[in-house]
């Protein structure tokens, strides 16, 4: 039954590849089918109905609480022109050195990808950054690719990751939030070395746009001033909160949002910039939130009973027990998590860690570090993550042309992730 | 040639040069929120830094290639190595565009292949030596004061504005060749949207599932 069950899990990656199903439908399909393999009953205790869909669709309430709070936060971001201001004084200071500004703008991107993440955070750093590094005479892949490898430099320090991977995973926080801190610098050191290395490579180009003056006057947009100094500094609430003084997630990302709407807005107009923005976070929020509760109820499937005593065989033949040869074959499997594959943990991905923890093949903080090592590559080199299209297809140039030039750096990234993984928890 | 049919493009040579030069910053990234006469005053200034320039030879290699109307560019300087490369089939298409509009008086034959290599020499002589600086000073903008401290602001867009001014000077042009780019995006866009039957869907709307 074990193979039956991977090869469901195989036509399910077909069709998450083949966008024949989007991915959030694709997985509900598998819990589904992956259950009554399983032998799973309809109704009752570890069923269909009772435990894979009642009790895996709200499994990952926290996370799509946090998800929610990041989304807001980043539309506060947005609406009070922090992000742009951010953006605008990085060019007004670095904007002769392409650079320095391809520099500024990873830091702009790294702060915003610790508040929130996929398109909206591309979108918060790239909608000014992207053109604004481009006009300077940074290429445009190097472009698209300095906002994603700046989203995954904050992707460790992003809260609503932690809770997700201490929920889905069932570890606490804390152990969650040591590993996240030990991933980290290998995200930074990529990053500053994929901006020195390929502005360097590539050079400056400047080119004698068509698009650089409109027939039609531009229209009139609503004019931001700069935000002021102090509430810059919004982004880095939650994080001094949650990592330095110990604060939960939820109650960080409030105080974010707090300090990000006390520090540019009159309290007359309180109410309603809060109202809008957390109705236009729910907008932001929506795919994610799709994915969270299909993920928890594949979860919920793939640790059944009949599922675990199934899997758990072949899944133990075929998984390195050797610390060096993990690190190897986990390494050599990145391409996996590319293209919706198996190993994306925001898709099967998620699936498999839950097997290997439910049939113990690897301790919890094992299959922690690998999933998150290979987040890393995913929210930058997926040619079909959200931010990843939005950016290339933003820029210019096509998903495929940032997979190529991003892809060496964040595989060395997930090759540091597994080498700490192996080193300490195996 | 549907420039000649376009509503939109009506009077495009009514907006000054100056104008023309607003326009491209206004359509900046960075400059959304600025006042439309600080605009002007970077405008100015930035032509007025580009007209005065010593002619400056192009030293990179100059290569001439297809695909400009598909990239939307004419020209197109890169450092490593330094080359400019010139766009022939929207040359040729600017050179339609001029005898359609009647503007050959401004823009004589073969003067915008000339004007993008006199505009990509401009960018290789800012990236190679100080006259960036002297841009940015000429530019008078302040990106922080802190009593006598200045630090000089970078503003966006403005080199652009220098490279199309020499390129009218030394050129000889009657107007500013921003004048044609855009008309050039005009009929770029009438191209397109007659081959596409509507415009394609912004990045903004790409799948999104996570």
């Amino acid at each position: 039954m074990g193979v039956v069950i991977l090869l469901v899990m195989a036509a399910g990656v077909a069709a998450m590849l083949t966008r024949k199903l989007p991915t959030a439908f694709a997985l509900v399909l598998l819990a589904v089918v992956i259950a009554f393999l399983s032998g799973a009953p309809l109704t009752g205790k570890n069923s269909v109905l009772d435990t894979v869909l009642q009790e895996g669709a709200p499994a990952l309430a926290a996370t799509m609480v946090a998800i929610i709070l990041g989304s807001w936060l980043g539309k506060l971001l947005d609406e009070t022109g922090i992000a742009g201001t951010l953006v605008r004084k990085i060019v007004e200071f670095g904007g002769d050195r392409p650079t320095v500004v391809a520099l500024g703008v990873l830091a702009v991107s790294a702060l915003v990808g610790t508040v929130t993440g996929s398109a909206p955070a591309a979108m918060l750093a790239g909608i000014i950054g992207i053109p604004a590094m481009v006009a300077v005479g940074v290429p445009k892949v190097t472009a698209a690719g300095t906002v994603l490898m700046g989203i995954a430099v904050g992707v460790p320090f992003e809260l609503p990751v932690w809770q997700f991977f201490s929920t889905a995973l069932d570890l606490p926080v804390d152990t969650v939030r040591g590993f996240m801190v030990k991933l980290f610098p290998f995200a930074l050191v990529a990053a500053v070395a994929y901006v020195v290395i390929e502005n360097r490579r590539r050079g400056t180009e400047h080119a004698w746009s068509l698009k650089s003056v409109s027939a039609r006057p531009a229209p009139r947009r609503e004019r931001l001033g700069d935000a002021p100094w102090y509430a810059l500094l919004a982004p880095v609430v939650p994080l001094v909160l949650a990592l330095g003084l110990d604060v939960a997630i939820i109650p960080s990302m409030l105080a974010g949002v707090l300090y990000a709407l006390v520090t540019t807005t009159r309290p007359g107009e309180m109410n309603k910039r809060l109202l809008r923005t957390l109705y236009g976070g729910f907008e932001v929020a929506a795919p994610p939130l799709a994915l969270f509760v299909a993920i928890g109820i594949l979860l919920a499937a793939v640790k059944l009973p009949g599922a675990v005593d199934a899997l758990e065989p072949l899944m133990k033949a075929v998984s390195p027990q050797n610390p060096v040869l993990f690190v190897i074959v986990f390494t050599v499997l990145v391409p996996l998590c590319l293209y919706r594959g198996p190993l994306n943990v925001f898709g099967l991905g998620a699936g498999i860690a839950g097997v290997l923890i439910a049939t113990g093949i690897y301790p919890a903080v094992a299959v922690l570090g690998m999933a998150t090592s290979y987040n890393q590559v995913f929210g930058v080199a997926d040619p079909t993550s959200t931010q990843t299209v939005w950016a290339a297809q933003y820029a210019g140039v096509s998903p495929q042309q940032v997979m190529v030039r991003t892809l060496p750096y964040v595989w060395l990234v997930a090759l540091g992730g597994m080498c700490v993984t192996a080193a300490l928890y195996l | 040639m549907s420039a000649s049919r376009a509503p939109v493009t009506d009077g495009l040579a009514a907006t000054d040069d100056i104008g023309w030069a607003v326009r491209l910053l206004a359509a900046t990234p960075t400059h959304e929120h600025r006042d439309p006469e600080l605009l002007r005053r970077w405008a100015r200034a930035a032509d007025a830094f580009g007209a005065a320039l010593a002619p400056v030879g192009c030293e990179a290699r100059v290569v001439e290639r297809d695909g400009g109307l598909e990239l939307g560019l004419l020209a197109r300087y890169t450092s490593r190595p330094p080359t400019v490369e010139l766009f022939t089939d929207t040359l040729a298409l600017a050179e339609r565009v001029v005898d359609a509009r009647g503007w050959r008086d401004w823009y004589p034959p073969g003067s915008v292949r000339a004007a993008a290599l006199a505009h990509e020499a401009v960018h290789v002589h800012l990236h190679h030596g100080p006259a960036k600086a002297a841009l940015k000073h000429a530019l008078g903008h302040s990106a922080l004061r802190l009593g006598r401290l200045r630090v000089p602001g970078h503003v966006a867009g403005a080199e652009e504005v220098a490279a199309h001014a020499y390129a009218r000077t030394v050129c000889g042009l009657g107007r500013s060749p921003l004048l044609l780019t855009a008309a050039l995006a005009a009929e770029a866009e009438a191209r397109s949207g007659s081959a596409n039957g509507s415009n394609p869907p912004p990045a903004r709307d790409a799948r999104r599932e996570n």
